[in-house]
């Protein structure tokens, strides 16, 4: 398997559209924060205004679900969806001798990796760099530097759960576009449930999902409790839709 | 150890569309160029996928480097380089960087076969070409040279020359037989053009609609492909002396049928009837026959039309 993410790592270096995304997830961060730290825009309500966070406002879009998706969901067109309709590249992956297990379970790390790079690293990196840049060197106390760590653990663990379920839109697509627009749908949906739903029943079904659990890990005042819950659904989460994945792409035939 | 690469038994594969690849038995041995014949959409392809198992048979049997068990598929896969359909590149990379993508998921140590493969299939001096630029020649000597890295022992080519042009098909023949020779290499060959293949392949099979309709050695195919008298008497055995006897002549051969297929006199047919009768014997039937390649697989496919 070690070959095979090496291979993929290979992939996504060369990838156009990786780069692409790099560049304007860069440049969008860095005005974002930029104009926070100038005070030319002010957020507020956000999860870091309210842990008195406010220099990292700007890192707010990156974990609402709706923004981040467009970025993981057009990597996953670019960089997956396209070996298997444009040119059949899938193909000679499955040929080459490997597991289809260890061929999925590839494909996810580097492909978790190269979004988690995009949507946490790009953003958090230039909202320090910004910050220390602007004066604000002692920005983060012991509690606030663990409440962003205890944050994006959960949000980490989401957010695999989110980018696994990419990975399998992408490959039951086999196309780019559609899978753009099957992940913005299910974002669209669940934000539906989230903010339109009343039903309690449906509410508490929402509440057990990885969708909630991402948006809940930004939570100023999670309990012992809500976070150990928040890590045992992102478990189960993750390890039922690798399962489903991983079962899927075993039985699927390539043509 | 096993003589055969490739056996299947009995191998099936039902779509929803209806289409169903049937009962297919071929058996393609170790050091043979074995040519696929049929026309498009007669179910070569979908064999070819069953074979690589990009696809799973509904029900028979694939026994691939002497193994059926389907968790073997991995390791048979490993020694097998295939091109199903068009070459499977990426366009904003260049042949080099093609080849390493996949020579890093075979985990083939050292970068020596990639330049090599590329000086064999003369692409070595593309450079930073990226593979979108190249013509579709290019595209196929990448696709098997794509195939070829790893050193496969049996090398799978679905329709390889589709859309070359005749020096480049010139070129795809000669590298594939160069191979065969040089390595040994086995090869399992698909096309719809038999003349085609006629110039490369020591066995061959014929499907049509999905059914495997005959698989025959080339010695074989040029038996049925030669002129010949089709001489059908009232008894062979008599008619065969005859022939010897009178006809001086021993270049003949009498099927299972009765029927005696005469490879001389092909221009004096009236000389072999007169003989014939004279010595008694009653002429069911006298035509001169034989086929060209191209006719005597459009008779073939054309006498199983249902």
């Amino acid at each position: 398997m070690n070959n095979l993410i090496r291979a993929e790592f290979y992939k996504l270096e060369r990838n156009p559209a990786f780069w692409a995304l790099v560049f304007s997830v860069t440049g969008l961060s860095t005005l974002l924060h930029f104009l926070i730290l100038t005070e030319w825009w002010y957020m507020s309500g956000t999860p870091f205004y309210q842990a008195g966070l406010v220099e990292l406002n700007g890192l707010s879009p990156f974990i609402t679900p709706l923004f981040f998706n467009l970025l993981v969901g057009t990597l996953a067109a670019y960089s997956i969806a396209t070996e298997f309709s444009r040119n059949g590249v899938i193909r000679n992956q499955i040929m080459s001798g490997n597991q289809r297990n260890h061929i999925f379970l590839s494909k996810f790390t580097v492909f978790s990796l190269g979004s988690f790079f995009i949507v946490i690293v790009i953003p958090m990196v230039t909202a320090l760099i910004l910050a220390t840049f602007f004066g604000n060197e002692h920005l983060l106390t012991v509690s606030q530097a663990l409440f962003i760590a205890r944050s994006y653990g959960l949000f980490f663990l989401h957010f695999l759960c989110f980018t696994g379920m990419v990975l399998f839109i992408a490959i039951l697509s086999e196309d780019s576009g559609r899978t753009i627009l099957f992940t913005l749908l299910l974002s669209v949906v669940m934000f539906a449930i989230e903010k339109l739903v009343t039903t309690p029943f449906i509410k508490f079904l929402y509440e057990q999902t990885f969708f909630y659990q991402m948006s809940n890990a930004f939570n100023h005042s999670l309990s012992s409790g809500e976070i150990a819950k928040s890590i045992v659904v992102g478990i189960v989460s993750l390890l039922i839709i690798l399962g489903c994945g991983m079962f899927m792409f075993k039985k699927k035939e390539f043509h | 150890m096993n003589e055969y690469v490739i056996r299947t038994k009995q191998l099936t594969k039902t779509f929803k569309s209806g289409f169903t690849l049937n009962d297919i038995n071929i058996s393609i041995k170790k050091g043979e160029i074995y040519g696929l014949i049929g026309e498009n959409g007669a179910g070569k392809s979908t064999l070819l996928r069953l074979i690589t198992g990009l696809a799973f048979p509904t029900s028979g049997e694939i026994e691939r480097f002497g193994s059926t068990k389907p968790n073997m598929i991995a390791n048979a896969q490993k020694r097998m380089g295939a091109i199903i359909e068009n070459p499977a590149l990426f366009p904003h990379l260049t042949a080099y960087e093609n080849l390493e993508v996949h020579r890093l998921q075979k985990g083939i140590p050292g970068r020596d076969c990639i330049e090599r493969t590329l000086k064999l299939v003369g692409l070595k001096h593309t450079g930073k070409k990226k593979v979108k630029n190249f013509s579709l020649g290019m595209r196929q000597r990448l696709g098997l040279a794509i195939a070829l890295l790893s050193d496969p022992e049996l090398l799978i080519l679905d329709e390889p020359t589709n859309g070359l042009d005749p020096s480049g098909i010139v070129e795809m023949r000669e590298l594939i037989l160069k191979l065969n020779r040089e390595k040994g290499l086995t090869v399992l060959i698909s096309s719809h053009i038999l003349s085609e293949l006629y110039q490369l392949a020591t066995r061959f099979s014929f499907i049509h609609k999905g059914k495997l309709l005959e698989e025959l050695s080339k010695k074989e195919l040029d038996e049925r492909c030669r002129k010949h008298i089709r001489i059908k008497v009232d008894n062979p055995a008599r008619g065969a002396t005859v022939l010897e006897r009178s006809l001086a002549t021993d270049d003949f051969e009498v099927l299972s049928d009765g029927t005696i297929k005469l490879y001389r006199y092909l221009d004096d047919v009236r000389t072999v009837s007169r003989i014939l009768t004279e010595n008694g014997l009653i002429i069911e039937h006298l035509s001169l026959n034989g086929d060209s390649l191209e006719s005597y697989y459009t008779n073939l496919i054309g006498g199983n039309k249902d």
